[in-house]
């Protein structure tokens, strides 16, 4: 090897061993600036992707889509009906709640996103949503979206990339840990999915459940937000085989979300206390960047 | 000096269309490594510190969009602040497999394929396989399933059915742009055509 080869790949080795050593910080100043670059090319992939799957799926004619609008009409007099209806029971329920000293639990407040690309990196089941720090999404915040009348855990927030975009990691991961209970029952255990991203919809895994636990197959698991990170009785999946061990018993658990078929997803934002918020809000002297767009359900 | 602004275009370029390329379900989500692919070819193409420079730059830009900072479970900010895949890694990943190609250049300046390209498929799913193990060393056990071998072996293998047309791609570069590789392992010197000068 020549000297100019072997002094070129010391400061090879310099240049490499400097990079790995950047702070978290200047990681995220620099994907920040690979993410503007990338997300137009992300997004028309997405769109390109959308195209092609929905090609050769039969499209509906004129007529068709007349009685789909009439349909979709009704439905909506239906509703508008039914939160009439509703808002008298609200107001009933403040009262009581009043007269009671009720003390209310904090409301989960919500970021509607859009997926802008699913593709799963090399070793982790993640996907980027189009909303970023500019609409107050932090590490570790959990994702949702509705699966029949509730709510499914979609993932949470690994990375936020920069202000329009976050790397979310997904439950399908083993390092999305999600402490989970049977439904209507007191046994916990620990929900995760699978190394090495392998599949988009792999089978999870619960563990550390006790050996006596009345596990049958079809029975809903549901986080039971223990830790703190995840809210309670988010939708995890149904048990779908069980393992007894010498100490514990393992149970295989189909996810309840459909994680192929991702399109919008809410991402929770933490709920802080007011006064605190107030305090914050006065020392940085600006007003609050947090866009929620929906309030959404309360914490059961 | 114009073959190398057309090669560095090429490999900027295929960043652009990695995005397109999706992961096939069928296959364990392995999917078409375009920018590896193109970095191990013009490492058979270009000299040793030629090399090295497009490995700090590809790598860096790979991590750039795609490294994901997942910490391992026990890390905390006083110990531990790396994560599992430190951003960097895939500069390291290049920089090992552009040297391990390096090794069968000169058969490429003769215009012998066929090693350069069963090389870029083995070093493809040999930097896929080194990413694997330091995750699985960080996470504390090593769970090698079926599914894995058959990630790596079609990502090899996709890597190996494209890597002759880059190849070609940049045989005709080199041809347009007079480049002549010179190789100091080779006995002779040959141009582009096979020729012997």
């Amino acid at each position: 090897m020549s000297r100019l080869n072997i002094i070129l790949l010391i400061v090879f080795v310099t240049a490499l061993i400097t990079i790995t050593l950047s702070s978290p910080q200047t990681v995220a100043r620099i994907q920040n600036g690979a993410m503007t670059v990338f997300s137009p090319f992300m997004r028309a992939s997405n769109q390109l992707e959308s195209g092609v799957e929905t090609v050769g799926t039969e499209s509906l004619s004129p007529a068709q889509l007349r009685e789909v609008v009439d349909e979709l009409e009704r439905e909506r007099n239906r509703l508008k009906l039914e939160v009439i209806q509703l808002d008298e029971i609200v107001r009933e329920n403040n009262q009581l709640r009043r007269a009671l000293q009720y003390v209310e639990k904090a409301p989960l407040s919500v970021v509607a996103a859009r997926v802008i690309s699913r593709k799963p990196s090399t070793w982790y089941n993640t996907m980027i949503i189009d909303k970023g720090k500019a609409h107050g999404i932090e590490v570790d915040n959990p994702v949702i979206v509705p699966v029949g009348e509730d709510a499914g855990l979609v993932g949470k927030v690994s990375e936020v990339v920069g202000d329009n975009s976050a790397i979310i990691l997904l439950l399908t991961d083993e390092m999305c840990q999600v402490s989970a209970k049977l439904q209507n029952s007191q046994e916990q255990g620990i929900l995760n999915g699978q190394r090495g991203a392998l599949r988009t919809m792999p089978n999870l895994r619960l563990r550390y459940l006790s050996r006596e636990a009345e596990v049958a197959p079809g029975r809903k698991v549901v986080s039971s937000g223990v830790g703190g990170l995840f809210p309670p009785d988010l939708v995890l999946g149904e048990v779908f085989s069980v393992e007894i061990g010498a100490i514990d018993a393992e149970v295989t658990v189909k996810p309840g979300v459909n994680f192929e078929e991702l399109i919008d997803i809410f991402v929770v934002l933490p709920v802080r206390d007011p006064e605190d918020e107030a305090d914050m809000q006065s020392e940085s002297g600006d007003e609050d960047p947090v866009a929620v767009e929906k309030p959404a359900s309360t914490a059961p | 000096m114009k073959f190398f602004i057309f090669v560095t275009v090429a490999f900027l370029a295929s960043f652009i269309v990695q995005e397109f390329i999706p992961a096939f379900e069928w296959a364990y989500l392995s999917r078409l490594l375009l920018v590896h692919i193109t970095f191990l070819a013009i490492a058979a193409a270009v000299p040793f510190p030629a090399m090295l420079l497009y490995a700090l730059i590809g790598g860096f830009i790979w991590d750039a969009r795609h490294h994901i900072p997942i910490y391992p479970p026990e890390a905390t900010a006083e110990i531990f602040i790396q994560a599992e895949l430190p951003f960097g890694f895939t500069i390291f990943i290049f920089g090992l497999t552009g040297a391990l190609i390096q090794g069968v250049r000169p058969l490429f300046c003769k215009g012998r394929w066929e090693l350069p390209v069963l090389m870029i498929g083995i070093c493809t799913s040999l930097g896929l396989l080194l990413e694997y193990l330091v995750i699985s060393f960080h996470r504390g056990g090593l769970e090698i399933p079926v599914e894995l071998w058959w990630k790596l072996l079609m990502s090899g293998l996709f890597s190996a059915l494209v890597s002759p047309f880059l190849l070609l791609l940049l045989s005709r570069l080199g041809a347009r742009s007079r480049y002549r590789l010179r190789s100091k392992n080779s006995y002779r010197r040959h141009n582009y055509d096979g020729d012997a000068i």
